[in-house]
């Protein structure tokens, strides 16, 4: 639907997830008709029924709803209309691409990936990491390359950077102080030597090769920082003309893209664990999206990657409006008259700063309030802890007799962390927020790894996701599948190409260059877990 | 003449669609962080 034409897209699609949901509902929510069963059955996605009965009936009946709306009255130019009813075709498709690629050719390609095994040799699907991440960009960049985006999707694809947005900021609420503090620390250091010296590395390049200043400024950004975006922001402090920045989004989808397919492989490949690979991608690839992308394909079962990864981007975010300072130094030193001085830097770093980061940090503020905690659980930093005493919660006696082991061994010099495991011993299970700290501590007292795993899983047993971070988590991932398809959707030959010459010679070295060192770091230098 | 007047036009096309994206940002900003907060108070009200 664009303004002035009817288009029945929107309602068509609409009608299909509708449709399936109620098929799906025909006998019981949680029982498949016999075909669809089988086919369940084959893939391996029974568990999932009841996710995919609710989505395809709440996004079917919202999308089928405005299709109708649409068909009868054509959107005209309110606010409301353009910001929901003309983008409704796009966003339904982009929802029915990522409903058959999360709950269709994930698990199709998984089965293929098994069944190839013996003649392969290894499982294709697993080595190069086909989930529905991966799968959906691919989806998105044959799509746009091929069919093209029709006029009644436009606007519906332009909203795939707003849901990766949205997704980020959701994400704010799946992190713990603890866990903040210290990726925190790791990664202010790793990211303030990498964006530095990307910046520097390219200005230097751009003075080798003799690109035009504004060019130079605007890909030092960019590369350094976290791309697009940072492009965008130090894009005035140095005067930038819209061919040098066509010409830089045009290498950072370059590059960005060759990072998102090879990151992964390569991580899984080495064998690099959450943290090694998350602070990899959060360093190394240079635009936001694709990091995200990349951490997701990595591992799409859990959040951990997402979040290391996330927690590097919103780090190098937080360096932009330094960056942007020292371009604009940069750039008045090279200019003859002082011009630069007429900038408002201020303004710049005020508008250009990206507000998502903000959104970031104050939902993780909000939801370290305890606010998503439900009765009975604790928040304490890291985890929702519930108290309640439970069977299942408790430590077995095997297990016990090695930790009474350890306290007559008399190691456990501390007496808080002493009385702390004392009455782990007496309770059998962990019991308070306080405790639970201090029996973690206990492992500084042992160097038995079997030891040290009773602690951590004492703690474990006492932790639990309440249905509230549940909930958002599901629709984290919803957020991100959608946005992730429409960036597919985004990275058109066209767009590439622009990408010519000097911009791309610059773009190819450092990126490599950053990609390699952040490598050799993470992969040598971090050895911990989350 | 002729190669000039394409090229010309394609560095426009090009001028422009790098040109889109410094359009609406801070709106689109607000947007998400509105949507993402609304989303977490629902979640809130109905789960907790």
């Amino acid at each position: 639907m664009n303004g002035d034409k009817r288009s029945p897209a929107a309602l068509i699609i609409g009608l299909i997830l509708l449709i399936y949901g109620l098929v799906l509902k025909r006998h019981d929510a949680a029982i498949p008709p016999g075909y669809l069963l089988d086919v369940a059955t084959y893939l391996k996605t029974t568990k999932e029924v009841v996710t995919q009965f609710s989505v395809a009936i709440w996004s079917g009946a919202i999308i089928t709803f405005f299709g109708l709306w649409n068909l009868a009255m054509p959107s005209m130019n309110s606010k409301f209309d353009k910001m929901v009813r003309t983008p409704i075709a796009g966003v339904g498709t982009i929802i029915f691409l990522a409903f058959i690629t999360r709950y269709y050719l994930e698990p199709i390609f998984k089965v293929w990936g098994k069944n190839a095994e013996p003649n392969l040799g290894f499982d294709f699907a697993a080595t190069f990491g086909l989930n529905y991440i991966l799968l959906g960009i691919v989806i998105g960049i044959i799509w746009v390359n091929t069919i093209g985006i029709p006029k009644w999707m436009q606007s519906g694809v332009k909203t795939a950077r707003l849901a990766m947005k949205m997704g980020v900021i959701s994400l704010g609420a799946m992190y713990s102080l603890t866990e903040l503090r210290y990726m925190g620390s790791l990664s202010i250091v790793m990211v303030a030597v990498f964006v530095l010296g990307t910046v520097l590395f390219v200005l230097l390049l751009g003075r080798i090769m003799k690109t035009p200043r504004p060019l130079t400024g605007v890909l030092s950004a960019g590369l350094g920082v976290c791309g697009v975006s940072a492009a965008v922001a130090a894009a005035p402090v140095v005067k930038a003309r819209g061919i040098d920045m066509a010409y830089s989004i045009g290498m950072l989808l370059l590059v960005g893209v060759v990072g998102l397919f090879t990151f992964p492989t390569i991580g899984r490949m080495v064998g690099m664990n959450e943290l090694q690979f998350g602070a990899w991608a959060g360093t190394g690839i240079l635009n936001s999206a694709q990091v995200a992308a990349a951490a997701l394909i990595f591992d799409p079962k859990t959040i951990e990657t997402l979040k290391v990864a996330e927690i590097f981007n919103i780090t190098r975010i937080l360096f932009l409006p330094v960056i942007v300072i020292v371009l604009a130094i940069w750039f008045a030193k090279g200019e003859e008259e002082a011009e630069v001085g007429k900038i408002n830097i201020g303004r710049v770093l005020v508008e250009k700063f990206p507000i998502f980061v903000i959104g970031f940090i104050l939902m993780f503020a909000f939801s370290s309030t305890g606010i998503f905690t439900p009765k009975n659980y604790e928040l304490h930093g890291k985890n929702f802890y519930n108290f309640v005493p439970e069977e299942k919660k408790e430590v077995r006696t095997r297990d016990l007799k090695k930790v009474q082991e350890l306290i007559d061994s008399g190691n456990v010099t501390n007496p808080e962390v002493r009385a702390a495991v004392e009455k782990l011993i007496a309770d059998r299970q962990v019991t308070t927020t306080a405790q639970t700290d201090l029996v973690l501590k206990a492992s500084d007292f042992t160097d038995d790894k079997k030891l040290k795993d009773i602690f951590k899983d004492a703690d474990k047993k006492v932790q639990a996701t309440p249905p509230t971070i549940k909930m958002m988590r599901e629709y984290m991932m919803w957020f991100f599948a959608f946005g992730l398809i429409g960036l597919g959707m985004q990275i058109t030959w066209q767009t590439i190409r622009q990408a010519g010459g000097k911009a791309a010679v610059i773009g190819v070295i450092a990126g490599f260059t950053k990609a390699a060192l952040s490598f050799l770091i993470c992969w040598l230098f971090i050895k911990g877990t989350i | 003449m002729a190669e000039e007047k394409a090229a010309s036009t394609e560095q426009k096309e090009m001028e422009e669609r790098a040109l889109s994206v410094f359009a609406s940002e801070r709106k689109e900003d607000l947007t998400a962080l509105i949507i993402a907060f609304a989303l977490a108070l629902l979640v809130i009200f109905t789960l907790k």
